[in-house]
């Protein structure tokens, strides 16, 4: 097990760093796709299996498919080689700190016990609202019902309501702002500026001004 | 180390595979599949001739049944033709990825129920014997686990449309792109329904939760919705517009030749089995027989096999029959199909589900 943690981490390493080095942007999109599936592999060890799937279908399927679509559509030429100035030597050492700072964090949450075997801190055991759930007290029941779907789904919707609501509120919000911003023609309109919306005679109007005011 | 490595995949469940067994499982699974994939292209084949009044392949072997393999060997020995201006590495990764995101997803369906050899089964454990599980990894969410994967498939369409450098092949890349990322929502809300009747995302618990009736009975709205959308997930004809050959030549295929080509060929049809397995396992009772006598030890184990093996088969011919019936969609009627028939049509149908399931246990 724990070979395998350390192969598929070296691996999303050297795929996060290609992310960065690759002067081809789809060559980058690419890598970072490949980190986010080592990632993954990762939490199908520590046992986390429902974290491994979600990782796949939103970053991996969903996320980054975007990504690539957008970049190949776009079709980018490649960037120019990293120059060494100052900009360059801050950027790393708040990267440093950031990094140091994860480590620290990540200390606190999943830590080696004595037995070489990682162990995932309970989450909501104080207030477990998800009565019908019991929790399993060993290390591989630890670190087995923090990954289940009945332990996500339960603290989600009792726990995190508040924040996971927002969240998804935030989600809406920004779907409604791209609908809204691309957004050509109403149903109510009369049937001539529902033909310029299809292409065939672009006028400006003045919605279409004040749109592009707020864009710019 | 070896000793642990079938722990990764089978804690939570009783007993654990050794390695030896793990392995004998991976061969036996990519044997079969690549059988059955080529044998669909006969069985394809066989079918579309009948539906046009025509024979089909009768010539290499009796009836023909030695075709795929004539074509397999052609396949092989063909010359690689590769465009000049093509991106060297993704070109060869579309394929590779396309045979081998399939293969990996059908890792985790279960073909038959929990097999005690030497024991009895009790409920979903063993008393004593050894515990024998028809999947050949297995997570608590396998159903997720198989959409998960298949949805990497996209990365090859996409990939082998993009490094060819021809625009046919990236306007067919594009194309299923949209597709399979608008169907994927179609598919998953599809099969929600049947995950809150069972209350659980694994196959086998799934398809131990259908004893007493077939989700297709419960939920036949949510099973027409599967399979539509799954269709589309498949680029099977009615919705085949990434390679709609009078527009396209062949779509994100275009430039592959020989057994690059072939591994396209081979993702897409182990797809098929995919995409039905799911089916027969979600909303057609997967192993369980119609007929309840036989359920004990081996035998039950292959007769579940059996049962299951004849539900995906009768699933991929209708599959077939469609693909020669129908005609094929325009590409903004399959966007407004997915987005505002089917996505809505799956909504209405997990919070009527969730609603009587509530209802019902309040």
């Amino acid at each position: 097990m724990t070979v395998i943690i350390w192969v598929t981490g070296a691996l999303a390493a050297l795929s996060a760093l290609g992310v960065v080095f690759s002067r081809q942007p789809l060559y980058s999109a690419l890598s970072l796709v490949m980190t986010i599936g080592a990632l993954s592999v990762i939490f199908l060890v520590l046992n986390a299996q429902f974290l491994f799937v979600v990782q796949l279908i939103v970053y991996a399927g969903a996320v980054m498919v975007l990504f690539v679509f957008i970049i190949a559509l776009l079709s980018p030429g490649a960037e120019d080689r990293v120059r060494v100035d100052s900009r360059f030597v801050i950027g790393a050492v708040v990267a440093l700190g950031i990094t140091v700072a994860m480590v620290v964090a990540a200390r606190n949450g999943i830590t080696f016990n004595n037995s070489n075997v990682f162990r995932a801190q309970q989450i909501g055991q104080a207030s477990d609202p998800y009565h019908a759930f019991s929790f399993d007290q060993s290390d591989l029941g630890l670190v087995n019902t923090a990954g289940n779907v009945q332990t996500v789904g339960g603290q989600l919707f009792t726990t995190f309501l508040l924040p996971f609501e927002i969240t998804s509120l935030l989600l809406l919000v920004a779907a409604v702002g791209a609908v809204y911003l691309t957004r050509r023609t109403r149903s109510g309109d009369p049937p001539e500026r529902r033909e310029r919306a299809l292409g065939r005679k672009p006028e400006p109007t003045l919605e279409e001004d004040r749109i592009e005011v707020e864009v710019g | 180390m070896i000793a642990n490595f079938s722990d990764i995949f089978s804690i939570g469940r009783v007993g654990e595979d050794g390695i030896v067994v793990i392995m004998v499982k991976a061969v036996v699974v990519l044997l079969a599949l690549a059988t059955a994939a080529a044998y669909l292209t006969y069985a394809e084949r066989k079918v579309a001739a009948r539906i046009q009044l025509r024979i089909g392949p009768n010539r290499v072997g009796p009836l023909g049944l030695l075709q795929p393999a004539a074509d397999a060997v052609k396949l092989l020995f063909k010359e690689n033709a590769a465009p000049s201006g093509r991106d060297k590495l993704l070109y060869l990764v579309g394929p590779a990825l396309a045979g081998g995101a399939a293969i990996f997803a059908f890792a985790a369906i279960p073909i038959s129920g929990l097999t005690c050899v030497g024991g009895t089964v009790v409920g979903d454990g063993c008393n004593g014997g050894y515990p024998f599980h028809w999947d050949l990894i297995h997570v608590n969410v396998s159903l997720l686990f198989v959409l998960a994967v298949t949805s990497l498939g996209v990365y090859s369409l996409f990939l082998g449309g993009w490094s060819a450098n021809s625009k046919y092949s990236l306007l067919g890349g594009l194309r299923s792109s949209a597709q399979l990322i608008s169907y994927e929502m179609a598919v998953a809300f599809a099969l929600v329904g049947a995950v809150i009747l069972a209350g659980s995302l694994d196959l086998e618990k799934i398809v131990l939760a259908q004893q007493g009736a077939w989700f297709v009975l419960l939920q036949p709205l949510a099973f027409l919705l599967y399979f539509t959308a799954a269709l589309a997930e498949t680029n099977r004809l009615p919705f085949d517009l990434p390679e709609a050959e009078t527009e396209l030549v062949a779509g994100y295929h275009t430039e592959y030749s020989s057994m690059r080509f072939g591994f396209y060929f081979l993702g897409e049809y182990i797809n098929m089995v995919i995409v039905c397995s799911i089916a027969t396992l979600v909303f057609l009772g997967g192993w369980l027989p119609l007929l309840p006598w036989i359920h004990s030890d081996w035998l039950g184990g292959l007769v579940g096999v059996a049962w299951f093996l004849g539900k995906v088969s009768a699933l991929l011919f209708v599959m077939m029959w469609l693909r020669w019936t129908l005609p094929r969609f325009r590409y903004d009627r399959l966007m407004n199909l997915g987005w505002k028939v089917l996505l809505p049509l799956g909504l209405v149908n997990i919070v009527v589900t969730g609603a009587i399931v509530a209802i019902r246990a309040s």
